[in-house]
């Protein structure tokens, strides 16, 4: 995938992609003077699907049509046969000789449904339960944690049914087939891959599963907002669906991107320096330091020397970022000739914790691993998309208990639009970091992405510079090295 | 007598980290892989310092996007010197930031006979003279071979305010002393310690760095 390389280009593209939406919503367009606006992730306002119908309608194979084709990274489906409710001894025995009524509305926990779904929507982790359809219980300890979700697709017979899981939707879906396809359906897949003997199918369809439908499931296909058929030419309606969500998810991300843009640009006017925040830490232009930066601007230094010098910055700006270290407690020791010493400051360095932001935060793995050996380190995939330039988040590893960390160290070679590092930041923050905890690390960056992230998160999050390349400067025209991605092409030695 | 104390000294900015790196490695109850760890960071640290004085003059590069920058670069050549058998502990923070860089050796051990310290053996770069010399030793406490081994260095034709002596603890009167006698050498440390005991060991100190970084 073509990476867009230059602040020009890519603020050119956010800016186009913004003027053309603003003109078609006017209204929803807020003053850029009116004040401070907070970073929205597009996972708070993920895009929700329902997909109902009874039993054997296909729902599934809709379901998994339609998020095979939007291809949005981060889209989920959702079966709601995960929140069955567990049964007891005796609902058990039941269900092992098909006497137990799986398709009524109460079998399925909808009000876990409905908290897990709305946690989802207001962006927060969430644990989904397992279900087995082996021991009919919930699989203990195994849930599937769902995070940052753009798109949401639930999928079940009750996905229609309950009001307030209609009312997080944005499109409602109910797939109509006619229940003697749905028999057929199910009894080829009850009997072929799931084992089942005939005579219990049919009893399990004629006492529960007919008479549930037409009760409970064929009336919420009036909640649908569109009815599909099951047939297997329902091609030019999944179509047309896809179109409309595409359409949907376009205006989603030009909403995103716009509101990255209102966080500042190279023609906003902040009345205060960036000297002036405190939470801004740039190195000390020494000699040293500024020897340093000329060899590794030189396009001609060999990538030998380049791994090694940027591994020394690295090194300098990392022992910037431990220096102001929380001081775990105040000891007494003694040394070697005996004399004890009280009041010692000591500084638990293996509580600190880095997250790489892949890829240009991995060139900072080396000079981690000197400083401290044993730090545990995160990583989070996030890349903008050659089209709109929306930074979107692809994966994301972190280490277990997180939040209880002395510190987060965020690494990023780069910061040029400043998207990519908000989005990390906003990820940290979900996962109950706080803010005053989070150190972002940075080689080089620009004044508009710094101002950016001070605009979204305030002047709590400390940054940790080698350089800060000014508006002045990059507007003069002769800077678009320092809004070029060059830092993890060289170190890493591909494209 | 004193000399100004603190004068071409250069102490490294006493922040949580530095601070907190200090409290392991003076602990008796560190572990010698955590010693040598903690130490080898308060010495790069060190070096880093070091180098920060170093002359630098205009150089231009062109970069990625062929735009020049007008940078600069180092000026002059360094070498390190380092005072068996503490100082050879430093040596490899050095070789960290400078891989290549050419590192001497002197040997002073105190002669039996007149209990006095005594030069053994020097291995120094022939053009030191034209060098920037970064002098390794740990410790500074009374100063006696840390002068020894710069009167050694200015002999061979090193300019005083072309050599830092780096260290990780000194001592207000190894300062003084050694200021005396080499009042432009620039003294890089980490702490100064409040004094030294009837046997000439710092106070608090953190007992023999070459035993506990070698041996124990």
């Amino acid at each position: 995938m073509p990476l867009v390389d230059y602040i020009s280009n890519e603020e050119a593209e956010l800016m186009r992609v913004a003027n053309a939406s603003s003109q078609r919503r006017r209204s929803s367009v807020v003053s850029m003077e009116s004040g401070k606006t907070k970073y929205m992730p597009p996972w708070t306002t993920p895009y929700i699907i329902g997909i109902g119908g009874t039993s054997g309608s296909g729902k599934t194979s809709v379901a998994s049509k339609l998020v095979s084709e939007i291809d949005v990274p981060w889209t989920v489906l959702i079966s709601l046969d995960n929140f069955y409710k567990p049964l007891d001894k005796a609902q058990r025995k039941r269900a092992f000789e098909n006497n137990y009524d799986f398709d009524e509305p109460e079998a399925v926990d909808l009000d876990l449904a409905y908290r897990c779904i709305l946690a989802l929507k207001e962006g927060k982790k969430t644990e989904i339960p397992v279900y087995s359809f082996v021991h009919h219980n919930r699989v203990p300890d195994k849930n599937i944690t769902i995070y940052g979700a753009s798109v949401i697709v639930i999928e079940g017979i009750y996905a229609l049914y309950d009001k307030r899981l209609l009312d997080l939707m944005d499109l409602k879906i109910y797939v109509d087939a006619d229940l003697d396809i749905c028999l057929a359906r199910r009894l080829s897949r009850d009997i072929i891959t799931r084992g089942r003997d005939l005579s219990g199918c049919i009893q399990q369809w004629e006492r529960f599963v007919k008479p549930d439908a037409d009760k409970y499931v064929k009336p919420t296909m009036k909640n649908a907002n569109a009815i599909i058929p099951s047939m297997a030419d329902n091609q030019v309606a999944i179509k047309l669906l896809i179109n409309h969500i595409k359409s949907k998810l376009k205006l989603k991300s030009e909403e995103h991107v716009e509101k990255l843009l209102k966080l500042g640009g190279l023609e906003s006017k902040d009345s205060k320096p960036l000297s002036y925040y405190k939470n801004i830490f740039q190195i000390p232009a020494t000699n040293q330091v500024k020897a340093l930066r000329t060899m590794l601007l030189d396009k001609n230094l060999s990538r030998d020397d380049f791994v090694f010098y940027f591994d020394r910055v690295a090194t300098i700006l990392l022992s910037s970022a431990l220096n102001n270290i929380n001081i775990q407690s105040r000891v007494t020791i003694e040394t070697p000739e005996g004399h004890h010493e009280k009041n010692m400051i000591r500084c638990d360095f293996d509580s600190v914790i880095a997250v790489n932001i892949i890829r240009s935060g991995d060139c900072f793995m080396s000079s981690l691993k000197n400083t401290i050996p044993s730090i545990a380190i995160g990583k989070l995939l996030i890349q903008s998309d050659s089209q709109t330039g929306e930074p979107q988040l692809h994966a994301e590893f972190l280490p277990p208990n997180i939040h209880l960390c002395n510190s987060v160290l965020l690494m990023e070679a780069h910061v040029i639009t400043g998207a990519n590092a908000i989005m990390a930041i906003q990820v940290l923050l979900d996962n109950d970091i706080s803010l005053k905890n989070i150190k972002l690390v940075v080689y080089m960056a620009t004044e508009v992405g710094i101002r950016r992230i001070l605009n979204a998160f305030g002047s709590s999050i400390q940054i940790y510079v080698n350089f800060i390349i000014s508006n002045e400067k990059i507007k003069s025209g002769n800077h678009n090295w320092a809004v070029t991605k060059f830092i993890d092409t060289k170190y890493f030695g591909c494209n | 007598m004193s000399t100004e104390p603190f004068k071409n000294v250069i102490l490294l900015p006493q922040t949580n980290q530095l601070l907190g790196l200090y409290t392991i490695i003076r602990d008796k109850r560190t572990s010698r892989p955590d010693f040598i760890f903690y130490s080898d960071r308060i010495i790069r640290l060190l070096v880093e310092e070091g180098l920060n004085y170093l002359p630098v003059q205009a150089k231009s590069v062109d970069t990625e996007t062929n735009e020049v920058f007008e940078g600069v670069s180092f000026m002059g050549k360094i070498c390190g010197v380092s005072i068996v058998r503490a100082g050879e502990s430093m040596e490899q923070g050095l070789r960290e930031c400078c891989r290549s860089v050419r590192i001497g050796k002197i040997l002073i051990q105190r002669d039996e006979e007149t209990a006095l310290p005594k030069l053994f053996y020097e291995k120094l770069p022939e053009d030191i003279s034209e060098r920037f010399v970064f002098l390794l030793d740990p410790m500074l406490a009374t100063g006696g071979s840390a002068i020894m081994a710069t009167d050694v260095l200015i002999k061979r034709g090193v300019k005083p305010e072309r050599i830092f002596f780096l260290n990780l603890i000194c001592s207000k009167e190894g300062i003084d002393k050694y200021h005396e006698a080499f009042p432009d050498v620039k003294i890089v440390t980490g702490a100064v310690d409040r004094g030294l005991d009837e046997n000439k060991y710092l106070i608090p100190g953190l007992g023999d760095f070459g035993d506990r970084y070698y041996c124990i």
